[in-house]
């Protein structure tokens, strides 16, 4: 019976459709995908590509993942960005570890600006795991809109916002390093992500924003070399403010009414 | 007998389908002029040739199937108009252009297409609806008028093209209205909870009345244009106004509790003026080595700061009411080159003495 199961499980796994790259050969992407797409190895994003609803992607181990950045004639966005961006309305895994995390790298050109790419936006409710996945130099890292991922063990560096956490969304963001952009990490429109463990630090202005309608739980992360570690409206939030230090002013209450 | 014959042939092209629907299947064409009345499916793509005028009749229904042949989630059946489109519901009796599946979803079908449209097409008091693009032209002259787009990938979607929109409600859209290289009046309209509310490139605007909220990118983004911005509330969006490298006005406005920045003006030549600025989560105004000036704005009551220049260049800000005329306030209002090495030093003398008297805009309803 248990063989039975077995066999049953392997023939439901072999009927799933898959699309993947291949070690011997880098593949290129862009469009819109609605099948179970993974990539490992090397995966180049020719353009923007659309994960659809019911669709996924997963990103294996070690796998380099190297962004085309949109050229500077493209003025209207395709999605949400006229830069080169990942949408996700289904399904994102990446699968980094310690030892083997997951780039994205820029595929460079002369005179390319410091923001290169869109980066990574789950909307509409789309699901998924970030685990060690190293994201540079895009306008937003990781942006949820109506969505809750998981965003383990990452690092988010020289992208303009780290992460923004928008319109109802509360993704879990845990023991990454989000450094040296414009801020760190935006919590906006009844938005309520728990971050635990995060290094924000060097950033331009905002380590973390919390705007008034929404309710973050910042649970001991460390805060540090930005210009205002935390820029907080809501006076009622569970913080932990012993890792916040070394900004230029570690906490700015905003708007009105006492702290 | 002739005489009714004739009549006859001319009334051939008038649909009026109390039951029946009718029906295009494929690729077809009008070649000459129609009347629909009542429900027609598009199953296809139909075009309207040069020189064919199409009117559609108060409280008729065009469906579209879904047809989606590269698996995009897009839906390609359409209705491609080269000729005129007169859609000129009522009030009581609008016009609807949706989606004929029975669990309709963004990009259902293509697109309201007007490619090198020769007349002044008009759509009036019409639903357009689970579109790719609910309007979309190339070279075409068009009036959308108290005319409601929703739910579509795309509100409306235009270049080269000269088009009118009064009284319009852009909601609910993955983006609102996006153009270039094309001149627009967009007056008393609704534009809300989409992405972008409103992004133009190259083209020539002019907003007033308008209503822009809670869009979750940009309220207003425009690019190398020339844009006349008055007495429109763009407010609650992620960014108000954002304007780049553009020659402006922006006056009268109500740009108040948006999360990051009222106004972000970066390069070009603007003048901002009598505007509240208020309620904004980062700065008021984030100043990018802009020309122009900022005068007698309301900028009290911002989250960080009223203004931010973030520019090597000056900044004009002379005679606005910053929440107090105290120097060492105003001061700690706006953050420039005395805060921050390598930024242009801003002019905030002459502050009023009390907030300008405010009479909020009059704006669209909410539907």
């Amino acid at each position: 019976m248990r063989r039975c199961a077995l066999l049953l499980l392997l023939l439901l796994a072999a009927c799933q459709p898959l699309s993947r790259s291949t070690a011997e050969g880098p593949a290129e992407y862009a469009g819109a995908y609605g099948g179970n797409l993974v990539w490992e190895g090397t995966a180049t994003m020719a353009g923007d590509v659309l994960i659809l609803e019911g669709g996924s992607l997963t990103i294996r181990a070690g796998t380099e993942v190297r962004v085309t950045p949109a050229e500077g004639t493209q003025i209207d966005p395709e999605y949400y960005s006229s830069l080169t961006e990942l949408l996700v309305r289904g399904r994102l895994v990446i699968e980094g570890t310690a030892e083997r995390p997951v780039r994205f790298t820029i595929v460079e050109r002369p005179e390319l600006e410091e923001i290169a790419w869109a980066g990574v936006t789950f909307d509409a409710g789309a699901a998924g795991t970030l685990r060690h996945a190293e994201i540079v130099r895009a306008e937003t890292g990781v942006r949820c809109i109506d969505s809750s991922p998981e965003l383990v063990g990452n690092q988010l560096r020289r992208c303009r916002y780290g992460v923004i956490s928008q319109q109802g969304s509360h993704p879990k963001i845990l023991d990454n390093r989000i450094e040296d952009g414009e801020g760190g990490v935006f919590v906006w429109r009844g938005s309520r992500p728990y971050l635990k463990g995060n290094l924000i630090s060097g950033h331009d202005e905002e380590g973390v924003f919390v705007d008034a309608d929404s309710r973050p739980w910042l649970d001991r992360n460390t805060v540090t070399g930005n210009a205002i570690g935390l820029a907080l409206y809501p006076r009622d939030l569970p913080y932990d403010e012993t890792g916040v230090s070394g900004n230029t002013e570690n906490l700015r209450w905003l708007g009105t009414g006492a702290p | 007998m002739k005489r009714w014959l004739i009549a006859f042939i001319l009334l051939l092209p008038a649909w009026s389908a109390a039951a029946e629907p009718l029906v295009f299947h494929g690729e077809q064409t009008l070649w000459q002029d129609a009347v629909w009345d009542g429900e027609v499916v598009i199953d296809g793509i139909l075009t309207v040739a040069p020189g064919v005028t199409l009117e559609i009749r108060p409280g008729s229904t065009v469906r579209f199937t879904r047809f989606d042949s590269n698996g995009d989630g897009i839906g390609e059946h359409e209705l491609f108009c080269q000729g005129t489109l007169r859609a000129i519901g009522t009030a009581d009796r609008p016009i609807r252009f949706t989606s004929a599946e029975p669990a309709p979803r963004r990009g259902d079908w293509g697109a309201i297409n007007m490619m090198t449209s020769e007349a002044n097409n008009l759509l009036e008091h019409s639903v357009i609806e689970y579109a790719y693009r609910g309007f979309h032209a190339h070279f075409a002259q068009a009036t959308l008028r108290d005319s409601l787009l929703r739910g579509n990938l795309r509100g409306a979607q235009f270049q080269e093209s000269r088009v009118s929109i009064e009284r319009c409600q852009l909601v609910d859209n993955s983006n609102g209205l996006q153009f270039r290289d094309s001149e627009v009046e967009l007056i008393d309209s609704h534009v809300a909870r989409n992405q972008w509310g409103v992004r133009c490139v190259y083209s020539t605007l002019t907003m007033r009345g308008c209503l822009v909220e809670e869009n979750l990118i940009n309220g207003l983004n425009a690019r190398e244009g020339t844009l006349s911005i008055t007495g429109n509330r763009i407010i609650g969006n992620r960014r108000g106004l954002y304007l780049q490298k553009c020659f402006a006005e922006a006056g009268g406005n109500d740009l108040s509790n948006n999360s990051e920045h009222g106004i972000f003006l970066e390069e070009g030549d603007v003048d901002v003026y009598d505007n509240r600025v208020t309620g904004n989560g980062r700065a008021g105004v984030r100043w990018l080595n802009a020309d122009g000036s900022l005068r007698h704005n309301a900028l009290a009551g911002n989250g960080e700061y009223a203004l931010i220049n973030d520019g090597a260049g000056p900044g004009d800000a002379r005679g606005n009411w910053w929440g107090d005329q105290a120097p060492e306030f105003v001061a700690t209002a706006v953050r420039d080159g005395r805060d921050r090495a390598g930024m242009g030093i801003v002019a905030a003398g002459d502050p009023l003495t009390q907030p300008i008297p405010w009479v909020p805009p009059t704006s669209p309803a909410a539907p």
